[in-house]
């Protein structure tokens, strides 16, 4: 079943591609042309299904099957809380914030790498970005 | 010719420029090791300290600022694979499993002095043929780009490793795919953007650069079960036995290719180095020579996008055209009547890169022992901060949140695709290329005017349609060459 996943999932994907493709509107006089918006995408979602057609009845090889997954998890749960915050706390705040927490996660427990070397590597970057190279970002809806 | 070669190198060699030349190159190599900020970027934030200067020093300051950042973008695809620049992806497939394999210091060296060779050879090549190449970069249009375009996608086929030449497809097509993403370019039609306004600019280059490669890698890295921290991490400088006499054909073959590419308006030092390093793993497998080889073409490539700027006033790449707004804010206009005019500005720039190139080496092989430290960090604690640099480069670059979650769905994906075996590499260029070839594609097809017999009068047009049919016949005959010698075994 592995074997046929990845391949699987390649042709859902040229699918709804192909699928997108056919709804690009044209205008009447791009409509004609031979090379028009809709003609690449069509072309390359049209091979990618014969590839992953053929792949699918080949299949393909899945790899070395010993993974661990939990990291995985808990290093997007914590991108996506990183995200969540930029807007409200700010990009620096919520770099600290995403480094302290994804580095406990890891098992780190070094009060001085935990505390100190994200909070010294959210203030350089502010340091280098804002202030030495006059780059304006916003600062957070909480603090403006 | 020669008298203006003089008055360039006093210019280059007055103490002042040659201040200036230090600090562009420490400041563009700065900028360039932060990702998402590449030569533009670097370029485009010094513009306020150019304006306090003389037309020349400013414009030398520019030129070292632009190789700097060049070469601060090699050093971060090598040491935490995270190429902030397109122009250096391709060092990232040799040089980080080197540094990963505890040779990051031989690694840099070798990116370090294959980029001054690059960059010497580049700089003599713009300064004896300058004029001569203008003319032959001109004639190159739509349908001669078009079939480069054509023969870059088709060399994906005929230089993937054995087995994955179906795989390398499938990328090259996701890449192709992905770069159709947001706003038509000529007919100003939203495509795949499912209505949301963040995708209509389209997907940046930055954004998939980071996720395919950085993020990628960082899971990767997470979900391995291998004990942690493989790194054996040396900082040495010196070069393996043999490395010398190994790289020193690879680079002057693909410098000389790398600045050719690099006179051709809109193909650049991202072409090069994917067109000198698909060549180069075609003949050699050693990984110095991995490196050396896009390393030394995107330098030359630089340089070589200089020719179209200063001789005919044409930027031939987004780094030259926000060269060429400096250039005018400093009252200087380039093209075929700089020469005659400011004679003294041209050579000057033209022997400033070469300057640069020596400056660049002697700031930088001291600092490599110190650069390459980075990854001896341990793994737990490299992870957070490799993610973290690429989140904060591609934030830096839109200052939009929704490119952080597309980010972290592409880096799963990319993860999948590489457990499968997909080569990551082809993705990246069909994106690269995606845009230029429909837009070369389209205009070649105004030009013939439906009818494609024009394109037979043109010999550049056949001779690369030639070559594109040679290349995709190249697996069939390895194919069948393998085949026979198996039956002569037997």
């Amino acid at each position: 079943m592995t074997r046929r996943l990845v391949p699987l999932a390649l042709l859902v994907v040229a699918g709804v591609y192909l699928w997108s493709a056919a709804r690009i509107e044209l205008d009447p006089w791009s409509a004609d042309e031979l090379v028009n918006a809709r003609a690449l995408p069509l072309f390359c979602g049209s091979l990618l299904a014969l590839f992953a057609a053929g792949m699918l009845l080949r299949g393909v090889s899945p790899g070395d099957a010993a993974r661990r997954y939990k990291p995985l998890v808990t290093m997007s749960a914590c991108i996506v809380a990183f995200a969540v915050l930029i807007p409200g706390a700010g990009l620096w705040p919520s770099l600290a914030l995403f480094l302290c927490a994804s580095l406990a996660l890891l098992g780190e427990r070094r009060p001085l790498v935990l505390v100190a070397a994200p909070v010294a590597t959210a203030i350089i970057g502010w340091m280098l970005i804002e202030v030495a190279l006059d780059v304006y970002i916003h600062p957070g809806d909480w603090w403006s | 010719m020669w008298e203006g070669i003089a008055a360039g190198l006093a210019t280059a060699l007055d103490p002042a420029n040659l201040l200036w030349v230090a600090a562009g190159c420490c400041a563009g190599t700065l900028i360039g090791m932060l990702p998402g900020l590449g030569p533009i970027t670097a370029i485009a934030l010094m513009i306020p300290v150019s304006y306090t200067m003389e037309p020349a020093a400013g414009l030398i300051m520019m030129a070292g600022v632009y190789y700097g950042a060049v070469f601060g973008g090699s050093t971060s695809s090598i040491l935490i694979n995270a190429p902030g620049v397109a122009s250096t992806v391709a060092t990232s497939f040799d040089g980080y499993p080197m540094a990963r394999s505890g040779e990051a210091g031989r690694a840099l060296a070798i990116a370090a002095y294959a980029s001054f060779a690059g960059g010497t050879i580049g700089a003599v090549a713009l300064l004896l043929f300058a004029g001569i190449l203008a003319s032959w970069a001109t004639a190159f249009q739509s349908p001669e780009y078009t079939l480069i375009l054509i023969f870059a996608l088709s060399s994906i086929a005929a230089f993937a490793e054995r087995g994955r030449v179906a795989k390398s497809c499938v990328a090259a097509l996701l890449g192709l795919m992905l770069g159709t993403v947001g706003t038509d370019q000529s007919a100003g039609v939203q495509r795949f953007t499912f209505g949301r306004l963040d995708l209509m600019d389209g997907i940046s280059f930055i954004l998939l650069a980071m996720a395919v490669f950085a993020l990628a890698e960082a899971f990767h890295m997470l979900t391995t079960t291998e004990r942690a921290d493989p790194y054996r991490p040396t900082t040495s400088i010196r070069l393996a036995k043999g490395d010398a006499r190994a790289i020193t054909p690879t680079v002057g073959r693909n410098s000389a290719l790398g600045f050719l590419v690099g006179v051709l308006p809109g193909a650049g030092a991202t072409l090069a180095s994917f067109f000198a390093y698909e060549f180069e793993k075609r003949f050699n497998r050693n990984p110095a020579c991995g490196i050396a080889a896009p390393e030394s073409a995107n330098n030359a490539a630089c340089t070589g996008s200089f020719v179209p700027l200063l001789t005919l006033g044409i930027p031939g790449s987004g780094t030259t055209a926000v060269l060429l707004g400096v250039m005018l804010s400093l009252g200087i206009q380039p093209g075929p009547r700089l020469l005659e005019t400011d004679p003294a500005v041209f050579w000057g720039v033209i022997v400033s890169m070469y300057v640069g190139n020596l400056v660049l080496l002697a700031l930088n092989l001291p600092l490599i022992p110190y650069i390459s430290r980075l990854i001896q960090v341990s793994r737990p604690v490299l992870i957070p901060f490799v993610v973290a640099f690429s989140l904060v480069g591609v934030y830096l670059t839109t200052s939009n949140v929704f490119d952080l979650y597309l980010m972290l769905a592409f880096g799963i994906a990319a993860l999948a695709l590489r457990w499968a075996g997909f080569p990551l590499a082809p993705l990246l260029l069909g994106f690269i290329l995606s845009g230029m070839l429909e837009e070369n594609l389209r205009r070649t097809l105004y030009l013939a005017d439906g009818s494609l017999t024009m394109l037979l009068h043109r010999p550049t047009v056949v001779v690369l349609a030639i070559a594109c049919v040679a290349i995709w016949l190249a697996p069939a005959i390895r194919w069948w060459q393998n085949r026979a010698r198996a039956g002569a075994r037997l």
